[in-house]
């Protein structure tokens, strides 16, 4: 990705208030492009069908978990290169690190700051930047 | 069972009211087994009410923290308003008696500077207030577990009320109400609302970053 503000975002929280929080607070850090869904089933059906760049996910979300989301999407060999950034009020230690066994690239708890987010988004770009 | 009955005890002739007398005996005796097997679900509803309490507790401070963090913020943002307005008020005055020395003074250069730095400070404060939102997704879910708990009661005390009623009432009520109460615990715990003494959990993100770090993320 040339240019980091075209990159893709997918916000996955089954709470509206969070996705709009979360899309105003990307796009504060100049990130514009950003689409939400509801729940882990809506957004992988959204990233079989889309081209996205970056997954925010929720955990606890009804219809598919964010794990459930997670492990769908590492199982799949066109979507496992994404970075999906956990950003969630489950707080246990064994939840975190399920999350990052299975393949999270980062780890929030809510409630979190706007400089959480920003630094997080800005250390798995910087990652990929290396990786690219 | 095999009873061994002393040698000079004499047994009654049985009768059909002896064991119409024992028949009923049974079936109380297996009804309040039945009963008493209810109660420990209901206990440990029970015992989670404390539990909701200080959910319901945790729904309240957030809610108010919110509540309160926003209305600072709009008084902190008002006032900055009002001294953007009072502030181009005084230059238009100044513009409008002597063009020139407004600008010569520096006052216009100076407005320009404070308006920059003003409306940088607004929209922190909005981006505050939007942040403070969050309260609406982290008490959403508290109160779906509230909502639970309410339900597991419910469904407890229905039990308990079918196994007590004539069977002709329970069977009705137990048909109508199966559909209803098909409750199931999620794995998630969702927010932690009293993180005191709790070693299993995280209070905090930079404790997150600090078991990331150790298991080499």
């Amino acid at each position: 990705m040339s240019n980091p503000a075209d990159m893709k975002f997918l916000i996955v929280d089954d709470f509206s208030t969070m996705r709009r929080i979360v899309r105003g607070l990307l796009k504060e850090s100049g990130y514009n492009n950003a689409e939400e869904a509801e729940d882990g089933a809506v957004a992988l059906n959204m990233l079989k069908n889309g081209k996205f760049d970056f997954v925010v996910s929720d955990i606890n979300m009804p219809n598919m978990n964010g794990f459930e989301l997670l492990k769908a999407i590492k199982a799949d060999d066109a979507l496992k290169h994404l970075p999906v950034l956990m950003v969630t009020a489950e707080a246990r230690k064994e939840d975190i690190v399920l999350a990052a066994q299975t393949g999270a690239a980062g780890y929030i708890v809510k409630p979190f700051t706007k400089a959480t987010l920003e630094e997080k988004v800005q250390k798995i770009m910087q990652k990929l930047a290396a990786t690219a | 069972m095999k009873v061994d009955l002393p040698e000079n005890m004499v047994m009654p002739a049985a009768s059909p009211e002896i064991f119409q007398q024992l028949g009923t005996l049974t079936r109380q005796l297996h009804d309040t087994m039945n009963m008493l097997g209810v109660l420990p679900g209901l206990k440990s509803t029970v015992d989670d009410l404390p539990d909701a309490r200080s959910r319901l507790n945790y729904i309240a401070t957030k809610t108010a923290d919110a509540a309160e963090k926003v209305l600072n913020l709009v008084d902190t943002a008002k006032a900055d308003q009002e001294h953007i307005a009072d502030e181009t008020r005084k230059l238009a005055a100044l513009i409008t008696a002597d063009p020139v020395k407004a600008v010569a003074s520096g006052a216009v250069f100076n407005f320009v500077q404070d308006v920059e730095t003003v409306t940088k400070r607004v929209d922190g404060h909005l981006t505050d207030i939007m942040m403070a939102q969050d309260f609406h997704d982290l008490t959403g879910q508290v109160v779906a577990k509230v909502v639970r708990l309410a339900n597991d009661l419910e469904a407890q005390l229905v039990k308990l009320l079918v196994q007590a009623a004539p069977p002709e009432q329970a069977q009705k009520v137990e048909a109508a109400l199966t559909s209803h109460h098909q409750t199931s615990e999620p794995a998630l715990e969702g927010p932690v609302v009293d993180a005191q003494g709790r070693t299993d959990v995280v209070a905090n993100q930079s404790e997150v970053d600090d078991l990331l770090a150790s298991l080499g993320f």
